[in-house]
């Protein structure tokens, strides 16, 4: 919840930067950057982490997406060059095919690979049966 | 610019003429499968939970589908590209964020949202929220917070769904948009969302489909590589990282997007539905590349139709919501033009409906219990309240013109500020109150509706590259967070902690 909170300030600090006179800078960018790729990190950290678990699958995913965020927002704001790669030109081409595409090779992978140990396992399921059944039976009382 | 970006998200204006057989069949084609789909869809509706949650009997492959056809309304194929075409790079943030979003949501909302409808019973987003923080404030707030963003946004995809079918019919705008209410109004109310789920399911692969066709035209019509020397010769900004709008502008879009994806109603409402949970397992891979392989059509058109304006072989268009009619028209063959104006009737009708739905969820179920009331039979009322809240829509599309585009802006917004705090935050985290629910639905909703209409009435206006729904995002969250640790609340009922556990 800390990183998740120290997200919401940096992207709240980005806004606010944009109403000093000069307008939003290169320092609002870049605290919009850290901010968006540790709130996703953040959240998604909350939601797919369970007490008791090995974190390290999810966790390198998470990382990996971290960099991602960071490297394929970031790299385009410093840097420019009149190469073309796969088509666009290469500070394009680092956002399109870094941002937009290379997570879905990675997340959606290792949410399948993990998700029988590490999201939703049949005793689970058993678990969770268990309850509704309770629940029908006092809804009946 | 702000503004005129804006309205740019909306379909306002009249589409060329499409008034041509091949076309015309095309859609009576199309929308006699769906009328087939929604008779059959009626006959398994029989209690509020067919109408609401499908009987949480869909597979994985038609929750896909259907979210997808959900998420995606007419914008993904007409004004997207038209976006694409006037701001370049710039646009693409708004997709962007869909290699990210499907992990996101499963891994935040899915497992949790299924597994508590089951266990409670749960028909509705706002239902979530209510259990989880003991609140029917919270709920009702966050069903209220709901009709508001669907009215405005439903009119707008009436008018859009009248333009698409006074193009292809040529029956005059206002019969449009009652033709296109009504059809969509006849399956949504008689086979609630099991109807939606599996029309969407058709609407959805021929959305894929289309796509993908097109994206190919889009590269042979523009020349390949050819097409990324001649926009960057001609106009460099158009291809260059942040399109023609500031970074800050640009990663805002991103950020409303990415993460308002976490809260749309009408979208992750749909996890209840799921028959088995364990097939969760396939939900980011299947929904990333259906979702993907759909916003292809987005990318390719836009940049296709600036390469043929640059190359000269295309007049500069004159509105940039004519980039795909257009292209369509002069570059592809006709039949495939045919399903591509289907698939935008499609593309529109699946959001109505899954908007029809929630609303009429908020209106029958979240907020009487705000009050401490039930509806006694929710399946009639539902009905009723859906065919309240549709002729409430048409008629708000008829009146058009300003007042549409501007109810429409803040849509997408409005879910966010007012649901990510509560619903992605909240069922993720044993320290969120009750308190910092309701504080954070009521400051994204205030500040939402003020700060837009302070906007539309041009008596504020925010600096470049804030939005309002990214900052009334983020308020939320803020208030959400310090209300939180400041108050007090006994952790959430046993069973809704062990899911939050699981």
């Amino acid at each position: 919840m800390a990183a998740l909170t120290c997200a919401a300030i940096a992207i709240a600090a980005a806004y606010a930067s944009a109403f000093l006179p000069g307008g939003a800078t290169v320092i609002s960018s870049v605290l919009m950057i850290i901010g968006i790729a540790t709130m996703a990190v953040a959240l998604m950290i909350l939601g797919a982490i369970r007490e008791g678990t090995r974190a390290r699958p999810i966790g390198f995913a998470l990382s990996f997406l971290f960099a991602v965020l960071v490297l394929g927002f970031g790299i385009p704001l410093f840097f420019s060059s009149r190469d073309i790669w796969l088509g666009l030109p290469a500070a394009t081409a680092i956002i399109v095919y870094g941002v937009g595409i290379l997570p879905v090779f990675v997340l959606p992978l290792v949410y399948a690979w993990t998700f029988d140990d590490r999201t939703l396992s049949g005793e689970d399921i058993e678990r969770i049966r268990e309850l509704t059944r309770n629940h029908a039976d006092k809804s009946s009382e | 610019m702000r503004s005129s970006l804006l309205l740019s998200f909306l379909q306002t204006h009249s589409l060329p003429p499409l008034t041509q057989p091949t076309i015309v069949t095309v859609a009576i084609l199309y929308f006699t499968v769906v009328a087939a789909i929604g008779t059959w869809a009626t006959r398994r509706t029989r209690t509020a939970r067919d109408f609401f949650v499908a009987g949480r009997g869909v597979g994985v492959v038609p929750l896909t589908l259907a979210t997808m056809a959900a998420t995606l309304s007419g914008f993904a194929f007409i004004g997207g590209p038209g976006l694409m075409y006037s701001l370049g790079l710039g646009a693409l943030f708004i997709i962007l964020p869909a290699a990210t979003t499907n992990a996101m949501s499963a891994w935040v909302l899915a497992k949790r949202l299924r597994l508590l409808g089951e266990v409670r019973s749960l028909i509705t987003v706002p239902d979530a929220i209510g259990v989880r923080f003991n609140s029917p404030a919270a709920q009702g707030l966050a069903g209220l917070s709901i009709v508001i963003a669907v009215i405005g946004y439903m009119a707008t995809n009436i008018l859009a769904l009248g333009l698409v079918i006074d193009a292809i019919f040529g029956v005059g705008l206002g019969w449009g948009i009652w033709i296109g209410m009504t059809v969509t109004l006849a399956y949504s109310v008689s086979g609630g969302i099991t109807a939606g789920v599996y029309t969407d399911v058709f609407q959805g692969t021929l959305m894929a489909i289309a796509s993908v066709l097109v994206f190919v035209y889009a590269i042979e019509v523009g020349g390949g590589g050819e097409m990324t020397r001649s926009i960057v010769a001609a106009d460099p900004a158009f291809l260059s990282p942040w399109g023609k709008i500031s970074p800050l502008a640009a990663l805002s879009f991103f950020f409303v997007f990415g993460m308002g994806a976490l809260a749309q109603p009408h979208v992750v409402h749909k996890f209840y539905m799921l028959k088995d949970p364990l097939r969760l397992k396939w939900y980011p891979l299947l929904s990333s590349i259906a979702l993907m392989v759909t916003l292809l059509l987005f990318f390719g058109v836009g940049t296709a139709t600036k390469a043929l304006v640059v190359q000269g072989k295309l007049a500069p268009l004159t509105r940039p919501d004519d980039a795909t009619p257009i292209f369509l028209l002069q570059f592809t063959p006709l039949l495939l033009s045919a399903i591509v104006f289907a698939g935008v009737a499609a593309a529109i009708m699946s959001t109505v409906n899954s908007f029809m739905n929630v609303a009429a969820a908020a209106l029958t179920h979240d907020i009487p219990s705000w009050v401490n009331r039930r509806v006694r039979d929710e399946l009639l009322w539902g009905r009723i309240s859906t065919v309240a809240i549709s002729i409430v829509a048409a008629v708000v599309a008829q009146a058009s013109g300003a007042l549409v585009a501007f109810l429409g802006i803040f849509g997408w917004g409005l879910f966010a500020s007012t649901l990510v705090p509560s619903l992605a935050v909240g069922l993720n985290w044993k320290g969120a109150t009750k308190h910092g629910a309701v504080a954070s639905i009521t400051v994204g909703l205030m500040s939402t509706l003020i700060l837009e209409t302070l906007g539309y009435f041009k008596a504020f206006t925010l600096p470049s590259g804030v939005t309002v729904s990214g900052l009334s995002l983020v308020l939320s969250l803020l208030t959400f967070i310090g209300i939180s640790a400041i108050t007090k609340q006994a952790g959430p009922d046993a069973d809704v902690a062990m899911i939050m556990e699981i």
